[in-house]
């Protein structure tokens, strides 16, 4: 194993363990049990079909969940180290600014996806038990789109934690990313209807915003609609990792030049 | 051979000249002892030397490389001033994300690990969660993370902080057997006595610029002088002057 690959998975370990130790994760999945095992059991009105509603409410809560998590992991990743002066002894360390960036960043990540990868596991078991259809490819797709999502969200969380405090940084990003998952797909639309500045501005973050709506595959599972292309999936997750990684090169000049 | 070298260098934060014209060197397998008082830039020239910032003006070498190159880091092992270490491990796992860190192969960070922790006195605390640490063993914590590489120059900020008498005779061991080992020790400390005891050459830093650099041999020679003397004589204002015997109202060089 190569010194860098090796640098990378202790810090990605040690973030990991954070998330663990401090047993958010442990709230998280207790919510999540507690949440959607009634509501996947639950048939409301007595009417079969009405339970595409209550997998509609089971998949926005994994959604909340898996944003929650992958925010709060990932705008907590250098502010303690500020803090607490931990960041000395790390980069006192034979290790480059830019391997301790992509060692905390796969940490983030690899956290968030392992508790998406639980939430989707009861998800597809739970659906799997009421409709007799397991893990369909649908399901698999939207599991893809959503690692695509945190991708997405977590690197944008690590440069918010360089550059804001975590409280603005948690809002801001929380701000954009669901503000981006509900109205991206309308903001053209939304600035060609704008006299300028307006249009400029939604212009802009049409352009420049994280497009997390190419993520939600939400619909598709509910009503059990056939998968899309695995190629509109592939350039959905290139889309993901190409915008992750404008964020960390952004991130990786902002850790250069802080002082602290 | 010069393991440490500074020339004229200088860092300026805003209004704040924090290091002005700091010129030295440290000399291969000494102790080497950096005084001053709180703000005088012990900490800032520390930061420069591991490449934490450049300096605006002057050179900054170490092991006759550029410190800001990861490489040259790793003959190097530093311990904060402030020693928090990550609260949710144990001081063992402290040492194994260490060791990764250096690129170390796991079955060195376990030899190397369990040999430091015994050197620190902490084989007892060793399955503990860092939270549950006093400052004093957070401090010895530091110093086996510092020494875990087997670094060739130990840069020490403070080092001293909170360690009991025992701890402190466990330390002062350990430095002089790293400098019999040929290691060279660069310590920043407030501690004078100790410093006396340890060091084979101080200097005296004041508002950034260095105004004494010898040998303890030059200290001894110094009539009745002692270090603690020297370093009240050197920050030159009327209250260590008074503290140090000399007439207050007379004009120093």
């Amino acid at each position: 194993m190569s010194h860098r690959v090796c640098q990378i998975k202790a810090l990605a370990g040690l973030s990991v363990l954070e998330l663990y130790r401090r047993k958010d994760l442990i709230v998280v999945f207790v919510l999540c049990a507690v949440i959607l095992l009634p509501l996947m059991v639950f048939t409301p009105f007595g009417v079969s079909g009405a339970s595409r509603y209550v997998n509609e409410m089971a998949l926005l809560l994994v959604w909340l969940f898996s944003l929650v998590i992958g925010l709060g992991v990932s705008a907590r990743l250098f502010p303690p180290e500020f803090e607490s002066r931990t960041i000395y002894p790390m980069l006192s360390k034979p290790v480059a600014r830019g391997t301790v960036l992509a060692g905390k960043y796969a940490g983030a990540l690899a956290a968030s996806v392992s508790a998406l990868a639980v939430f989707y596991a009861a998800y597809g078991l739970l659906a799997g038990v009421r409709q007799g259809v397991w893990f369909p490819a649908v399901l698999v797709q939207a599991f893809a789109l959503h690692i695509g999502f945190l991708a997405v969200v977590t690197a944008l969380g690590l440069l918010g934690s360089l550059v804001l405090t975590p409280s603005a940084n948690l809002t801001m990003m929380g701000l954009t990313v669901t503000g981006m998952l509900f109205f991206g797909q309308r903001l053209s639309a939304l600035a060609s209807a704008q006299a300028w500045p307006g249009r400029t501005v939604l212009t802009l973050l049409d352009w420049f915003g994280p497009h997390v709506e190419f993520f939600d595959l939400r619909q598709r599972v509910v009503h059990e609609w056939p998968p899309i292309g695995w190629d509109v999936c592939l350039a959905v997750l290139a889309y993901a990792a190409g915008y992750a990684a404008l964020c960390l090169m952004v991130a990786a000049f902002a850790f250069r030049k802080k002082r602290f | 051979m010069e393991v440490v070298k500074l020339e004229h260098v200088s860092k300026t934060f805003g209004t704040v000249k924090a290091v002005n014209g700091l010129t030295l060197t440290v000399r291969q397998g000494e102790i080497f002892g950096f005084l001053g008082t709180n703000g005088a830039g012990k900490t800032t020239t520390i930061k420069m030397l591991l490449g934490f910032f450049r300096p605006d003006a002057g050179q900054v070498s170490v092991l006759g490389q550029n410190p800001g190159d990861p490489a040259a880091r790793r003959a190097i092992g530093f311990m904060p001033e402030t020693a928090y270490y990550y609260p949710y491990l144990n001081v063992r796992e402290l040492l194994a994300f260490y060791g990764g860190l250096c690129g170390m192969a796991k079955a060195d960070i376990r030899r190397r690990s369990a040999e430091l922790i015994a050197r620190v006195g902490l084989e007892e605390a060793g399955g503990r969660l860092l939270r549950h640490y006093s400052k004093g063993m957070l401090q010895r914590a530091g110093i086996a993370q510092a020494l875990l590489h087997d670094p060739d120059l130990l840069i020490l900020d403070e080092p001293l902080t909170g360690l009991d008498p025992l701890a402190r005779i466990r330390f002062r061991d350990l430095i002089l057997d790293l400098r019999r080992q040929g290691k060279t020790i660069f310590f920043s400390s407030h501690d004078l006595s100790e410093s006396e005891l340890i060091c084979d050459r101080v200097a005296i830093l004041k508002q950034g610029s260095l105004v004494w650099c010898g040998t303890l041999g030059e200290v001894a020679g110094d009539g009745q002088q002692n270090l603690e003397r020297i370093f009240l004589k050197m920050l030159g204002d009327a209250p260590a002057r008074a503290v140090a015997g000399e007439p207050v109202g007379e004009e120093r060089p």
